[in-house]
C-alpha cells in the first residue's frame, strides 16, 4: 500500500548517507587517513540533518494546508504475510515524515551530528577510530529506520539494528572482557523486549490486518481492538488491545529501560562517553516513548496498559532516582538520572499526556546529552578511564569554563529549574497526573493519578538533589587530585577540551535552556492566562492523548509541586555539597540503607538468584543429560536391545533337531488356523439402482447372500464372490443422516435417534466460519423424515417451530447441508474346503431415495438399527 | 541440451565422479580443479531454473522416462517453488564446501572428491525426484559417500560418529520403504497397476489407520535426518567428527531432505494423520528449539554449539511447516536455505581456526577480534543472520514462521494451541542470542590469553572466496526477500489448498479408493478458495 503522501526521496537519503559511511569506514576506514575517516563520518551526518531539515522544512509547509500533513517513501516492497482470510499483507519498507517522527529526525540527526563532532576530539586518539565512526555511523542509520520506518517491521528493522549497535559500542573496548559482557547484557535483556514487540505485531496484523502505524491507528479508533482476547490470561477476559499493548509494552521496558528491564543501561556505560550520550540517554532509549506515542491511539484505549504504564514509569523514576542520589561516579549518577527521567516520559504516556511525554524526550535530548558530554569533557581533562569519581574531583569550574557552565545549564535544565526546558517539560508531566486524578471517573485511574503525581514529585525531588550534588562536588571546592601523594588516580593539572568538544556542549547548553519554549503550558500558573503551545498543536497531527486541563486549581498545583520539588532538592544539594568534598549524606541516612541504595538495591542480584542461575542449571542439565540420558535412551539402549535379542535367536540356532521340528509344528498348526475358517468382508457399488455387493475372493470358498438380511437367501452356494441385488423399500432399515459442507464438499455421517439431539455442524464447518444464524439447531428422526428445530427458539402456541426434511431432499443450513438417506443390510455367508463357515453383515447407506412405503409401519425405530 | 536441464543436473556429478575415478591417484592439483569445476558448471546450469516462470504452481521441467515397467517405476524428475531453493542451496554449497575442503584435506584427494561427486548427485536427486522409488534409490545413495566422508576423513571417533550416522538414518530409511511399498500395493488394488510416481500416488486416499501408520514410518526417517528432538543424538557426534567440507553439507543440506520429504511426501500423501500428528511434531521442534538453544549455551566445543544450534534453528522449521499455512510454508522453505546459509557458513569458519590452532574448544581462545579483524567481521555478521537479525536472511524466516503459527487457527494447522506454541517458540530469539554471543565473547572479546593465538593469519584469499558468496545471501535474502518468496509462494499457495481439500476427503470415513483431487480442488476454489479458513463475518455477507 502507497501512503497517500508525498513522496520524498530525502527520506530516504537521510537515511542512507549514514550508512554508507558506516560501510566505507567500517570495510575501509583502517586504511584511510584519520582525516578521511572524519569526513567520512562526521560528513555523513551533517549531510543526513541538512536532508532532515529540508524534509522538515517542507513538512511545516504542507501543515498549513492539510491535518495530518506528512511526506512518505515507497521504496520496495519487503516481503507479505497471508492472512487466514486470504487477505495478502505486504511489507513495504517505507519511511514516513509527520509531525513526530520529524521532530525525532530533527533531534537524532542534529544531536547526533554534534556528538560525532564531539568524537573528533574525545575518540580521535584512539586506534579504533574508524571503527567507533562507523559503528556511530551504523546507529545513526538505524535510529533513523526506526523513527521513519511507516510500518512495524521496518520500525523493528532500526529497533534491533540501534541494539546491536548498542551491543558493539558497549562492548567498543572489547579487550575489556567486562566491557564486552556489558554489551552482551545490554543486547540479550532487549531482546527480551523484543519477543514482546514480534508478538506484539502478530497480535496488531492479525486485528488490523496490517503493520502500517497508520492503519493499526485507524483500527484501533474504529473500535477493532476491543473485543476479548480469544484466550483467557490469568483467568480474565482482557481486550486485544490490552494484550497487543502489554507486549509491546515488554519491548518498551527493554529498550527504554523500565522496570523490569532496566537493568542493562547502567552497566552499559562501559562504552566510549560520547555512545552514552547519544545512544544511551538522549536517542535509543527514548525508542520506547517514541513507540507508545507512535501508537497512542490504540495505547490509549486500554486502561489496564495505561495504568501499567503509568505505576511503572513512576516506579522507575523513583527506584533510579534513589539509587543515583548516593552513587560516586559520573556516569553512573547519568545513567540512573537517565533511567528516572524514562521514567517520567512514560508515567506522561501513562496518564495519557503522550505530547508531555514526547516534548520531555525532546528537552531531555538536549540537556542530558550536554550532561553525559560534560562528563566526558571532565574525564578527557583528567585523563579518567571508564568513570570518574567524583569525590576525586572539585573545583573543575576555573579549569573548565566552558564545560562548567554548560553542565550547570544542564544541571538547571533537568531538575526543573523556571524557564529553562525541563521546568516545562516536567511541568506538563506532572500536570497531566493531576489531569488524571481531577478526570477519574473509577478507582483504579484515581489511585494511578494520585500515586503517579506523589511519585514523580518526590522524584523530581531527589533529581534535583543528586544532579546538584553531582554539580557541586564537580566544580565546586578545591581539586582533590591536585595533589598526587594520595589515593588519586587523576591528571593533576586538567585543562578545558578542544573546540570541537566544546562547540558541541555551548550549542546542547544552550538548548537545554531554551528549548522549553516550544512547549510552553496552555494555561499559566496563578495568573490564567491562556498561552499558545507550539507543541501540542504540532504533535496533535500525529498523537492521540487526554485533554489539558485548564482549571486553575489543577494547574496551580501542578506547577506548584514541580518549583517546590526543585527548590527543595537544589537548597539540600547546597546544603549538603556546596565547597564539600565528602559525602554528608552518610551521616544523615542509617548505613544499611545507604549501602543497600548503593548497591542499586540488589536487583541485579535478585535476578541472578531467581532467574539467572536458575536457567543457567537448566541449560547446563540439558547439556550433560542430552549426552548421557536421552542418547543412552535413542542410541545405546536400542543397540543394547539388538544385541541381547541376537543373543537369544543365536541360541535358539543351537542344532537340536527336535527343538526344530516343534517350531515346525507349532508354525504348521497357526497356518491351519488361518486357513480353517474362512475370511469375509462387503464392499457395496452403485450403478442405477442395483447394487453390487462384492468380498474378496478366497481359494475354494463359496458364497451365498442374503443381500437385505431379511433371513431368506436370495443366491445358492456359489463361487463367484458377488452379487447384485435391488433394494425395495421394505428392506429399508432406518436412515442414515449426513452433514455436509456445501462448499468443500466434504461429507459426514452423524448419529441422529428419536430423541432430539443437537446437529454438530461443527463437525463440517469449523465454528468460526459459522453464521450465527445456523447454529444452536437440534434434530431428530421421526420414521423417514427428519426434524429440525432451533433449540433456543421461543416456544409458539403450537410448540417450538419444526421444519420436516423428507427423505432423499437436500436441506441447506448455511454453508452446510444435511440430508438422509435409506440404511439397507447386507449378509453374505462364506464357506470353505473344510466346510468351515463365516457370515460377515454390513450396513450401506444407498445414495438414492427408495420408492414410497408400502406400509409405514413397517419402518423400524432407526435406533435400534443403528449400531 | 534441449530443456533436459535435471537430467544434466544429475548427469554432471555422475559423470564426474566416474572421471575422478579413473584419474591417476597422483595428478592431485588436476582431481583438485576438475572437481570444482564441474561443480561450478552444475551451479551454472541450476542457474538457469531459477528463470523459469513459477507463477503456476506445477512442476517444471518434468522428464518421465519408464524404468521398471511392471512395478510402475520410473524416471520422473521436476521441480516446483518448493524445490527449487533447495536445489539452488546444493549447488551453492557443493562447491564451496569442496573448496573449503582443499585447505584442510591432505590425504586421499581422489575419493574425497569423488565422494563429493556422489553426495552431490544424492542431494539433488533427492530433490528433483517425482517418483517414490526414485527418491528412495537417492535418498540411500547420499548415506554412503556421507559415512565415507566422516568415516575416512574425520576426527579421533570418527568410525563411532559415521556407524552411529548411518545406523540412525537406515532404521528410519528401511521403515520409509515399507511404507513406500504398501503405498504402491494398495493402490495396485484400486487401478489395477502398480506405480511408484508421486502424482499417481497422490489421487490415493487411504482410510484414518494405515494413514497414521504410513504418515509415522515416513515421519520417522524424515524426523531422523532433521533432525527433530528425540532423535537428534547421531548430529553432535557426526558434526564433531565430520571434515568441515562434511560438516557444511551435512548442516547445509543434508538436514533439510527430512524436512523437504514431509512437505514433498508424508503430509500430501498422509493428510489426516499429519493434521493429527503434526501439531505433536510442531510441538516437539518447538521444545527442541528450547533445548537445542539451553544444550548450545553449555557446550565447550564451538561446533557441537554449532550442532545444537542447527536442532534450536531445525524446531522452527518444524513448527512452520505444520502451520499449514503460506507463511509458515514459505518461512520454513526460507529459512531451510538461511540455515544452509548460516550454519554452513558457521561450520566453514569454525574450520578457519581449527585448521590453524587444531582446536575448537571456547577455552583456547579470546581476544580474536585483535589479531583476525577480517575473520571477527565475517563472523559476527554470520551470528547475527544466525540469531535473525532484521536486515538479514534469518530474520525473514523466522519472522514468518513465527507469524505463520500465530495466525494458524484455521481447518488445518495448530488449532487452539497456536498462542502458547508461538509464545515459547518466540523465547527462541533470546535464547539464540544469548548462546551465539556468549560464543563471540569467548572467542572474540577479552585479551589474547593464549600465546599461541597472537600471530595466527587473518582469513587467506581461499577462506574469504568459499564465506563471500554466503555473505552476500544473507543480505541478499535479509533484504530483497521477495525475489525468493515470489517463486516459492504459488506452489505454497497450492500445497496449502490441497492439502486441505485431501484432508477434507480423507477425513470420510471409508475404504481406500482414488479420487480425482483436480476437481475438488477445483469445486472447492470455486466455493471461495479457502472456504472454511474465512471469518465469520464475510462467510455470512456471502
Amino acid at each position: 500500500m502507497h501512503l497517500e503522501a508525498p513522496q520524498q526521496i530525502l527520506l530516504l537519503l537521510i537515511i542512507l548517507f549514514p550508512l554508507g559511511g558506516a560501510i566505507i569506514n567500517g570495510l575501509l576506514g583502517r586504511y584511510m587517513a584519520k582525516g578521511l575517516v572524519t569526513l567520512v563520518g562526521v560528513g555523513s551526518v551533517a549531510v543526513s540533518f541538512a536532508l532532515a531539515v529540508a524534509s522538515f522544512v517542507e513538512l511545516y509547509g504542507l501543515s498549513h494546508d492539510a491535518e495530518h500533513a506528512a511526506l512518505a517513501y515507497h521504496f520496495y516492497e519487503w516481503f507479505s504475510l497471508k492472512l487466514p482470510g486470504g487477505t495478502v499483507v505486504p511489507v513495504n519498507v517505507q519511511f514516513l515524515m509527520d509531525s513526530l517522527s520529524g521532530v525525532m529526525t530533527l533531534v537524532v540527526t542534529g544531536v547526533g551530528g554534534l556528538i560525532h563532532l564531539y568524537s573528533i576530539g574525545y575518540m580521535g586518539e584512539d586506534e579504533g577510530y574508524p571503527r567507533f565512526m562507523s559503528f556511530l555511523n551504523l546507529f545513526m542509520a538505524s535510529m533513523l529506520i526506526l523513527v521513519l520506518g511507516s510500518s512495524l517491521p521496518v520500525m523493528f528493522v532500526g529497533w534491533e539494528g540501534v541494539g546491536l549497535c548498542s551491543y558493539l559500542l558497549i562492548g567498543f573496548w572489547y579487550e575489556n572482557r567486562d566491557y564486552a559482557a556489558a554489551g552482551r547484557k545490554a543486547f540479550v535483556v532487549n531482546r527480551i523486549g523484543d519477543f514482546g514487540v514480534l508478538i506484539g505485531m502478530f497480535i496488531l496484523v492479525a486485528v488490523a490486518g496490517s503493520f502500517e502505524f497508520a492503519e493499526i491507528n485507524a483500527a484501533a479508533v474504529g473500535g477493532e481492538f476491543r473485543p476479548d482476547f480469544p484466550i483467557l490470561l490469568f483467568g480474565v477476559a482482557p481486550s486485544l488491545a490490552t494484550v497487543a499493548c502489554i507486549f509491546l509494552f515488554l519491548g518498551c521496558t527493554g529498550k527504554s529501560a523500565q522496570i523490569p528491564l532496566f537493568i542493562w543501561l547502567p552497566d552499559a556505560m562501559a562504552g566510549p562517553t560520547p555512545v552514552s550520550a547519544l545512544i544511551h540517554a538522549a536517542t535509543m532509549v527514548t525508542a520506547g516513548v517514541y513507540l507508545c506515542c507512535r501508537l497512542s491511539p490504540l495505547f490509549i484505549t486500554s486502561e489496564v496498559v495505561m495504568s501499567i504504564i503509568a505505576v511503572t514509569g513512576t516506579l522507575t523514576a523513583l527506584l533510579a532516582a534513589s539509587i543515583a542520589v548516593v552513587q560516586r561516579e559520573m556516569k553512573k549518577i547519568l545513567a540512573y538520572s537517565t533511567v528516572s527521567q524514562l521514567g517520567f516520559m512514560f508515567a506522561a504516556v501513562g496518564v495519557g499526556f503522550f505530547a508531555a511525554g514526547f516534548f520531555h524526550v525532546f528537552t531531555h535530548a538536549f540537556f542530558k546529552a550536554c550532561l553525559f558530554l560534560g562528563a566526558g569533557s571532565v574525564m578527557h581533562a583528567v585523563h579518567a578511564h571508564g568513570d570518574a569519581d567524583i569525590f576525586k574531583l572539585g573545583g573543575l569550574r576555573k579549569q573548565l569554563p566552558i564545560t562548567r557552565w554548560t553542565f550547570l545549564a544542564s544541571c538547571l535544565a533537568i531538575a526543573g529549574f523556571p524557564l529553562t526546558s525541563g521546568f516545562f517539560s516536567k511541568d506538563e508531566i506532572l500536570l497531566g497526573a493531576a489531569a488524571q486524578i481531577y478526570r477519574a471517573d473509577n478507582w483504579l485511574t484515581t489511585s494511578v493519578g494520585w500515586f503517579t503525581l506523589i511519585g514523580l514529585t518526590l522524584a523530581a525531588v531527589m533529581t534535583a538533589f543528586y544532579m546538584f550534588r553531582l554539580y557541586f562536588l564537580t566544580f565546586t571546592g578545591e581539586y582533590r587530585s591536585a595533589d598526587q601523594s594520595g589515593d588519586h588516580p587523576y591528571d593533576a593539572h586538567p585543562h578545558e577540551s578542544p573546540p570541537s568538544m566544546t562547540i558541541p556542549l555551548v550549542v546542547l547548553g544552550i538548548g537545554a535552556l531554551g528549548v522549553g519554549f516550544l512547549g510552553l503550558p496552555h494555561v499559566m500558573p496563578i495568573t490564567g492566562t491562556h498561552l499558545p503551545s507550539w507543541w501540542s498543536h504540532w504533535m496533535h497531527a500525529s498523537v492521540a492523548g487526554q485533554p489539558v486541563p485548564e482549571e486553575m486549581g489543577v494547574v496551580n498545583l501542578a506547577s506548584g509541586l514541580a518549583f517546590g520539588a526543585m527548590a527543595i532538592g537544589i537548597s539540600a544539594a547546597w546544603l549538603l555539597y556546596r565547597n564539600k568534598s565528602t559525602d554528608a549524606l552518610t551521616n544523615k541516612i542509617p548505613a544499611r540503607l545507604y549501602q543497600l541504595a548503593f548497591d542499586k538495591w540488589r536487583v541485579d542480584e535478585l535476578y541472578a538468584a531467581t532467574i539467572v542461575n536458575p536457567i543457567k542449571n537448566v541449560a547446563t542439565a540439558v547439556g550433560h543429560a542430552d549426552m548421557t540420558f536421552v542418547d543412552a535412551l535413542m542410541t545405546k539402549w536400542p543397540s543394547f536391545k539388538v544385541r541381547e535379542t541376537g543373543r537369544i535367536l543365536a541360541r535358539l540356532q543351537n542344532g537340536v533337531v527336535q527343538m526344530y521340528g516343534a517350531v515346525m509344528v507349532v508354525g504348521v498348526v497357526v497356518v491351519l488356523a488361518w486357513f480353517w475358517t474362512p475370511h469375509s468382508r462387503i464392499e457395496a457399488a452403485f450403478e442405477g439402482t442395483q447394487v453390487e455387493l462384492t468380498t474378496p475372493a478366497g481359494l475354494g470358498y463359496e458364497y451365498r447372500w442374503d443381500a437385505n438380511s431379511d433371513g431368506e437367501f436370495e443366491t445358492q452356494w456359489e463361487r463367484a464372490p458377488g452379487t447384485r441385488f435391488e433394494y425395495s423399500h421394505d428392506d429399508v432399515r432406518g436412515v442414515a443422516v449426513f452433514l455436509g459442507n456445501a462448499a468443500s464438499g466434504i461429507e459426514r455421517r452423524i448419529e441422529v435417534t428419536e430423541e432430539w439431539s443437537p446437529l454438530p455442524i461443527e463437525s463440517v464447518i469449523p465454528e468460526e466460519s459459522l453464521p450465527p444464524r445456523v447454529m444452536g439447531f437440534e434434530v431428530r428422526v421421526d420414521g423417514e423424515e427428519l426434524l429440525f428445530r432451533q433449540a433456543n427458539a421461543p416456544v409458539g402456541p403450537s410448540g417450538r417451530q419444526e421444519i420436516r426434511l423428507p427423505m432423499g431432499r437436500d436441506g441447506r443450513l448455511g454453508p452446510a447441508r444435511v440430508f438422509s438417506r435409506p440404511l439397507v443390510e447386507a449378509t453374505v455367508e462364506v464357506r470353505n474346503t473344510f466346510g468351515n463357515m463365516r457370515r460377515a453383515t454390513k450396513e450401506i447407506a444407498l445414495p438414492f431415495p427408495l420408492g414410497a412405503p408400502s406400509h409405514a409401519s413397517l419402518i423400524q425405530p432407526a435406533r435400534e438399527v443403528v449400531r | 541440451m534441449t530443456t533436459r536441464y535435471l537430467t544434466w543436473l544429475l548427469a554432471i556429478p555422475a559423470i564426474s565422479a566416474l572421471v575422478v575415478l579413473l584419474l591417476p591417484r597422483g595428478w592431485e592439483k588436476t582431481i583438485k580443479r576438475f572437481s570444482i569445476g564441474a561443480m561450478l558448471v552444475e551451479f551454472i546450469i541450476s542457474i538457469r531454473l531459477i528463470l523459469a516462470d513459477y507463477s503456476d504452481a506445477g512442476y517444471h521441467f518434468v522428464e518421465h522416462v519408464t524404468w521398471v515397467e511392471s512395478f510402475g517405476i520410473s524416471y520422473k524428475v521436476g521441480i516446483d517453488g518448493l524445490s527449487l531453493w533447495l536445489v539452488i542451496l546444493t549447488t551453492l554449497l557443493s562447491p564451496i564446501a569442496l573448496y573449503a575442503s582443499w585447505g584442510s584435506i591432505t590425504t586421499r584427494i581422489k575419493e574425497y572428491a569423488f565422494s563429493f561427486l556422489l553426495l552431490e548427485l544424492g542431494m539433488l536427486g533427492a530433490f528433483v525426484a517425482l517418483d517414490l522409488f526414485l527418491f528412495y534409490v537417492f535418498w540411500e545413495l547420499m548415506l554412503v559417500p556421507m559415512y565415507l566422508i566422516i568415516g575416512v576423513w574425520g576426527g579421533k571417533d570418527r568410525v563411532y560418529a559415521a556407524v552411529k550416522f548411518f545406523l540412525y538414518t537406515m532404521v528410519g530409511s528401511l521403515l520409509m520403504l515399507v511404507a513406500i511399498l504398501y503405498l504402491a500395493a494398495s493402490y495396485e488394488k484400486l487401478a489395477g497397476h502398480y506405480s511408484f510416481d508421486l502424482q499417481e500416488l497422490s489421487t490415493l486416499v487411504l482410510p484414518a489407520l494405515p494413514q497414521y501408520l504410513l504418515f509415522a514410518a515416513f515421519a520417522l526417517a524424515f524426523a531422523i535426518k532433521v533432525p527433530m528432538f528425540p532423535f537428534h543424538t547421531w548430529l553432535p557426534d557426526a558434526h564433531v567428527q565430520a571434515p568441515t567440507g562434511g560438516s557444511v553439507i551435512l548442516a547445509a543440506v543434508l538436514l533439510k531432505l527430512g524436512i523437504y520429504g514431509f512437505i514433498r511426501f508424508a503430509m500430501p500423501l498422509f493428510p489426516v494423520a499429519s493434521q493429527a500428528i503434526g501439531p505433536v511434531l510442531a510441538g516437539l521442534g518447538v521444545f527442541g528449539i528450547i533445548y537445542g538453544a539451553y544444550a548450545a549455551w553449555v557446550q565447550r566445543d564451538l561446533k557441537k554449539l554449532v550442532a545444537y544450534s542447527s536442532v534450536s534453528h531445525m524446531g522452527f522449521i518444524l513448527l512452520g511447516l505444520f502451520a499449514m499455512n503460506r507463511n509458515g510454508i514459505s518461512g520454513a522453505i526460507l529459512q531451510m536455505i538461511n540455515h544452509g546459509i548460516s550454519t554452513g557458513a558457521l561450520f566453514l569458519l569454525v574450520g578457519v581456526i581449527y585448521d590453524r590452532r587444531h582446536s575448537r574448544l571456547l577455552d583456547d581462545f579470546g581476544g580474536l577480534a585483535k589479531v583476525m579483524p577480517w575473520y571477527t567481521l565475517f563472523f559476527i555478521i554470520i551470528t547475527l543472520s544466525s540469531i535473525g537479525l532484521p536486515g538479514t536472511n534469518g530474520f525473514i524466516g523466522e519472522f514468518m514462521i513465527l507469524a505463520g503459527s500465530f495466525l494458524s487457527r484455521t481447518a488445518v494447522g495448530f488449532g487452539s494451541s497456536w498462542f502458547i506454541m508461538t509464545l515459547l517458540a518466540t523465547t527462541g530469539v533470546i535464547f539464540a542470542a544469548v548462546y551465539m554471543l556468549h560464543a563471540v565473547l569467548r572467542i572474540f572479546w577479552g585479551k589474547v590469553v593464549h600465546t599461541e593465538n597472537e600471530s595466527l593469519a587473518d582469513l587467506n584469499r581461499r577462506e574469504v572466496a568459499s564465506l563471500l558468496p554466503l555473505i552476500v545471501m544473507v543480505f541478499w535474502i535479509g533484504l530483497y526477500p521477495k525475489f525468493f518468496l515470489d517463486k516459492m509462494n504459488p506452489s505454497v499457495d497450492a500445497f496449502v489448498t490441497d492439502f486441505t481439500v485431501r484432508y477434507e476427503e480423507g477425513l470420510r470415513t471409508g475404504e481406500p479408493r482414488l479420487v480425482d483431487f483436480d476437481k475438488l480442488t477445483q469445486r472447492f476454489e470455486a466455493a471461495g478458495g479457502l472456504a472454511l479458513a474465512r471469518p465469520a463475518g464475510e462467510e455470512a455477507q456471502r
